[in-house]
């Protein structure tokens, strides 16, 4: 049994944090339940890496690193890399999502100021300009 | 009549009196697409509707907005024109035939067809040569002015296009969208001028990107099975 490179349990110990900041952010309803899921999958991969030497000796040897603390870097740098695509997936979405609700705003109040009959002319329209 | 309208309080005034001049019995609709300006009071003092975004949406978000308008008040014919004063409405009755015989889906009002009086810059024209280009190579066919925003559509292309439009810049891959959706496209030879004010849509942050995304968007609308 060899003993723990300072390295693995600084990552070891930040993984651990992590994983329980994502928690309690989900305890305190500041993140869904949906974008914690990956976070603490991966904190909890990169805690199990970092106190199992043997299983990150193989990993490091298979994938071909030479330390085995670049192997927990890696891994790291591969789930940030995979969060920001699926950020950007869902950043897609919510934009599309945000378009077609400010379209049919816009022609809700159309109807609703029709509705409410002419209004005299130069008056400004209503809720347009200010911000929210 | 659908005139997307971003800003354009300094071109706006015109384009709607010579549209009330030259097409005096024609529906228009002004959709303000976000503008912090007077864009919306000043269609308003003219008696024009106004369809108003809260925030700025791009020329493709504003049309979609003014197709759904359209067939919600039953109209069968929708027409894009610029605000900025770049069309001449009296082209209008040319840009319509074709559609009111029947021949086409999507008639586009072009600089190119016939020996008009517009030049545009360069690096627009080989942007045109390109697209064009593209458009030839996906559908067959030769559109020269891919960019013109001076186009009619008929009731069933603005039925799928206020679902399914691009949000941007509703250009080539538009255009091979509708026709592998088996639409017909033609083209109108229409002279267009210089903008009468403001800025166009067109700006040079974005001409990097333009034939990035658009070729991408040609490319993907390719990849989609034709429905």
């Amino acid at each position: 049994m060899e003993f723990l490179s300072r390295t693995q349990i600084i990552s070891a110990l930040a993984a651990v944090g992590l994983a329980l900041y994502v928690l309690d952010l989900v305890r305190r309803r500041r993140l869904s339940e949906e974008y914690s899921f990956l976070w603490v999958v991966a904190s909890a991969a990169v805690a199990i890496l970092g106190f199992s030497t043997p299983l990150l000796r193989a990993i490091t040897r298979t994938l071909g690193i030479l330390y085995e603390a670049s192997t927990v870097f890696f891994l790291g740098l591969a789930f940030a890399t995979a969060m920001l695509l699926y950020l950007s997936v869902k950043l897609s979405r919510l934009g599309q999502e945000n378009h077609a609700l400010t379209r049919e705003l816009a022609l809700l109040r159309f109807e609703l100021e029709e509705l409410r009959g002419a209004r005299p002319a130069g008056t400004p329209p209503a809720g347009g300009g200010g911000p929210a | 009549m659908i005139l997307p309208a971003h800003n354009e309080e300094e071109s706006l005034p015109v384009t709607l009196d010579e549209l009330r001049r030259k097409a005096p019995d024609v529906a228009v609709l002004v959709v303000d697409d976000g503008s912090r300006d007077a864009t919306a009071r000043i269609a308003r003092e003219r008696g024009v509707p106004v369809v108003s975004h809260a925030v700025n949406l791009g020329v493709g978000g504003a049309l979609q907005t003014g197709f759904r308008w359209a067939l919600r008040h039953g109209y069968d014919i929708g027409v894009q024109l610029d605000a900025d004063g770049q069309h001449d409405p009296g082209h209008l009755h040319a840009l319509l035939a074709p559609i009111l015989r029947g021949e086409c889906d999507v008639s586009i009002g072009s600089r190119y067809v016939a020996r008009t009086g517009y030049r545009a810059p360069v690096a627009r024209r080989l942007g045109m040569v390109l697209f064009s280009g593209v458009v030839q190579l996906a559908v067959g066919q030769r559109i020269t002015d891919t960019t013109s925003g001076y186009r009619a559509y008929d009731r069933a292309v603005m039925e799928i296009c206020q679902y399914d439009f691009p949000k941007d810049f509703p250009d080539a891959p538009l255009l091979i969208d509708l026709a592998r959706r088996g639409f017909r496209l033609a083209e109108v030879p229409i002279e267009m001028r210089a903008r009468e004010a403001g800025r166009s849509f067109y700006t040079l942050g974005k001409s990097l990107y333009y034939p990035y995304k658009n070729l991408l968007a040609s490319l993907m609308v390719l990849l989609k099975r034709p429905g």
